[in-house]
């Protein structure tokens, strides 16, 4: 046998680099390896998923693959310009048999991965129990006890009414259903893998580059629209815009200026959808700091701020108006406030306060569109006299300047801007405002003794008319203190293939099961 | 040779504490409670404390130093805030394709910038030398993160040649290079310039020494005179450059990481910062300064190497 010696030349060397380059250049690798597997959606993801566990995750990304792989009770519909929930697939029966007892009935034929036998009644149990133990146990203050009656049916007991559970806790991320048996095989808690997984795609991450769902053969229930989904991590939302318009993705979150550039000209077949505005951002006045002790000052500060400029300015036309916490389709959203621009009546105001020369400081977070705002502000305020200096700040000091564990911050505190998420019902937004919130995240500083008390009545109250009367009258309260200028909610939108409807949650989580090829 | 080595060495583990130390200090001195920051405003106070008992952030930070110095010397860099995983499995996954950027960037520059100083040098004022000074300083001018945004706008929007993001479908050799080509281009092109500038003033310089002089007169064809005699000695200060190079590269690179969406060590660097995942920011950072400071100490050997008078002067 001859053994020929491979000996590597310059020459060769360099040959075999120019094929190896030109090998990669040939058009058609990835289409070709596409176009072999069916039909296949292309995704944006933030970042890796790091926390799978519905207790522990982070949230974002992380709930939208818990939403293809694990079973849920509830999920969300829009319904015209509102939000409301309905039954998800792994449910034949969910309803409230009175105001503290939500019966459900599982699917039959849902089973687990990895021959973890059926989804029951007791997976549930078992769910909700570990969450009112985990990070997440805010959203399960409510549940009292989770009773199994049979193998797939069970009655969610309430500690008290409340009515947004269904809305706030099972159609969300907290109220995903994991399997007992392979959760507790792997020590009760898990990050980047699901211990079983029963749902409509499986789930597998290359860290740093993408998460893959594929048709799951064991799903029983209604098929996704694709066959495979590749969600490609892009941390960058221009980046992903720049992907989408290359034509390598088929659906991208849009920032504040794309999405004004996609309004004037939309690129070929290209359809946006708003998924939900729940966002709220406001100008906030601390009403025990000397120098806005006095109302009048505080109302001429409201009326002396165009939000219109603002929102033309800073936010290129793209974010709707805000007149309050309560977001747009949502119960109990403002359509106006009992403010408006009106300069000649700020200084009005300032004249009766007896109040010249006044300086203030107003910090924000160092975000352009924020200092735009702010400096929008600035020119408004200067017009009745009033001298703005505006502090931009980094995240860290900016959110714990109002807390008053963290420092003696909070009592320099004149302005802010501030912007809150919300989930989709009225009650979260207002839970940040009540006395006892005043020197945690209430940095305004005010009390009130019937927001209190409307606050827990929104809780218990199931009347959707009764709600709305509520929230509306919360909102007033907090207007009528002089220390809010309400600015925007910033939408959460997404630009995708026109032959494609996607779906995603009011706080903007897309669940790719159930987008469909149009 | 042995000595010198073992002295650049010691040199080289120094200077790796010494950037731990500055950055453990940074980190640290970093507003904002850490725990709030990574968990977020709305994590519960049982979180918080948890996190902060795992992350050591209610010890001194000297004993937190000292803590992370002796693990990192068992090969133990932590684990993820957030996912648990070691650090060292999160880098390893990562690795590979920075070390694939940053060596064809640095590769396409050496291979062009090298032959057009040598041209430029050999005909000095000519037309090929003056058309290689304006697009070397051309190259040099332009940021290496517009030279990717353009190139993508370029050849992946307007052209459709290359792919945009990403790094190519895991296995398939030849989509995982033509994810490479514009991030390359991008990171390289700058040094383009630079090597062929350095090239042709040190090309220039030892052209005109007595042994090239006396190598014409005896006849020698001019491409063994430049080739064989004249880059040799010529290179020296250029593979210098190349070693103190591939910093500048690790920094170019998240850059080109962050707009073509590719998976790096830099761009994991940036999103810790971002996330207070200090564990990674600072298995990270000393990952790459060992990279770097490794690049520093071969370059430094290869010089020794090549020339027998830095080999006698240590």
């Amino acid at each position: 046998m001859t053994v020929r010696r491979t000996i590597t030349t310059r020459r060769t060397f360099l040959a075999s680099g120019a094929a190896l380059g030109a090998i990669g250049l040939v058009p058609g690798g990835a289409g070709m390896v596409r176009a072999q597997e069916g039909r296949v959606l292309n995704l944006r993801l933030e970042g890796d998923n790091a926390i799978l566990d519905p207790g522990y995750m982070i949230g974002g990304t992380e709930v939208e693959a818990q939403k293809q792989c694990l079973p849920f009770l509830a999920e969300y519909v829009r319904d015209g310009d509102t939000f409301s929930w309905q039954p998800t697939p792994y449910v034949t029966r969910l309803e409230y048999a009175d105001d503290t007892h939500l019966e459900f009935e599982l699917a039959e034929g849902l089973v687990w991965s990895g021959g973890n036998g059926t989804v029951s009644a007791s997976d549930v149990a078992y769910s909700y129990a570990r969450m009112k133990d985990s990070e997440w146990s805010g959203y399960f203050d409510a549940l009292e006890t989770v009773e199994v009656t049979g193998e797939r049916t069970g009655v969610l007991v309430l500690n008290k009414p409340f009515a947004p559970f269904i809305m706030v806790t099972l159609c969300h991320g907290p109220g995903a259903i994991v399997c007992e048996k392979a959760t507790e095989a792997v020590g009760g808690r898990f990050t980047t893998e699901f211990p079983a997984i029963c749902g409509p795609y499986t789930y597998s991450q290359t860290p740093g580059q993408r998460a893959v769902f594929e048709r799951n053969p064991e799903w029983t229930g209604p098929a996704p629209g694709f066959d495979r989904v590749v969600a490609h991590v892009i941390t960058e939302v221009q980046a992903a815009e720049l992907a989408y318009e290359a034509g390598e993705i088929d659906c991208t979150e849009l920032g504040p200026d794309s999405l004004a550039r996609y309004t004037e000209t939309l690129p070929p077949n290209t359809a946006i959808t708003t998924a939900g505005e729940l966002q709220y951002l406001w100008m906030g006045m601390n009403t025990q700091h000397e120098k806005l002790q006095d109302i009048r000052v505080r109302r001429a500060i409201q009326h002396a701020v165009d939000v219109d400029s603002i929102l033309a300015g800073a936010f290129a036309g793209t974010s709707p108006k805000s007149y309050g916490i309560v977001a747009p389709g949502l119960l109990g959203k403002r359509n106006e406030t009992s403010y408006s621009y009106d300069p000649a009546y700020a200084r009005q105001l300032m004249d009766e306060a007896g109040v010249t020369g006044l300086e203030l400081t107003l910090r924000t977070l160092n975000w352009q569109e924020r200092l735009l705002t702010a400096q929008i502000i600035q020119a408004n305020l200067a017009a009745i006299g009033i001298t703005v200096n505006i502090l931009p700040m980094e995240s860290g000091p900016f959110w714990e300047m109002g807390m008053e564990e963290a420092g003696d911050t909070w009592q320099d505190l004149q302005l802010w801007l501030m912007r809150f998420a919300t989930v989709p019902d009225p009650y979260e937004a207002t839970q940040w405002f009540v006395s006892e919130q005043v020197g945690i995240w209430n940095w305004e500083r005010w009390t009130d003794e019937e927001y209190d008390r409307l606050y827990e009545e929104g809780l218990s109250e199931n009347d959707p008319a009764k709600r709305e009367e509520i929230y509306l009258r919360m909102q007033q309260i907090m207007e009528d203190t002089g220390a809010y200028v309400w600015i925007s909610h910033d939408p959460e939108v997404y630009a995708h293939r026109a032959d494609i409807e996607i779906n995603a949650a009011p706080s903007g989580e897309l669940d790719y099961h159930r987008f469909e090829p149009v | 040779m042995a000595f010198y080595f073992v002295k650049r060495l010691g040199l080289s583990a120094l200077v790796v504490g010494t950037v731990l130390l500055v950055l453990f200090s940074l980190l640290h001195m970093i507003p904002g409670n850490p725990a709030i920051l990574a968990l977020g405003t709305r994590a519960t106070p049982e979180a918080i404390a948890e996190y902060t008992a795992r992350m050591r952030l209610d010890e001194p930070v000297w004993v937190q130093f000292v803590h992370f110095v002796s693990q990192a010397l068992r090969g133990d860099l932590g684990a993820d805030v957030f996912s648990n995983r070691p650090v060292t499995a999160v880098i390893g996954d990562r690795i590979g394709f920075s070390l694939a950027l940053i060596l064809t960037g640095m590769g396409w520059a050496v291979l062009l910038g090298v032959p057009l100083g040598c041209l430029a040098a050999v005909r000095p004022r000519s037309w090929v030398d003056r058309v290689t000074g304006i697009l070397s300083v051309g190259t040099i001018a332009v940021p290496s993160f517009l030279v990717a945004i353009w190139s993508l706008l370029l050849f992946s929007l307007q052209l459709h040649w290359l792919p945009a993001i990403g790094a190519g479908e895991p296995g398939d050799l030849s989509d995982q290079l033509s994810h490479l080509i514009l991030p390359a281009f991008a990171i390289g092109l700058g040094w383009v310039g630079y090597l062929a500038r350095m090239v042709r003033a040190s090309m220039l310089e030892v052209l005109g020494e007595p042994y090239i002089r006396s190598a014409r007169a005896f006849g020698l064809p001019p491409r063994r005179i430049v080739g064989g005699y004249a880059l040799r000695v010529a290179i020296l200060p250029t593979i210098t450059l190349i070693g103190m190079g591939f910093g500048g590269l690790i920094s170019s690179a998240v850059f080109a990481e962050i707009i073509f969406a590719r998976p790096g060590v830099g761009k994991m660097i940036f999103d810790a910062v971002s996330d207070r995942n200090f564990p990674l920011v600072q298995g990270g950072v000393l990952v790459a300064t060992a990279f770097y400071i490794l690049v520093v100490l071969v370059s430094d050997l290869v010089i020794a190497w090549l020339d027998p008078r830095v080999r006698s002067s240590l």
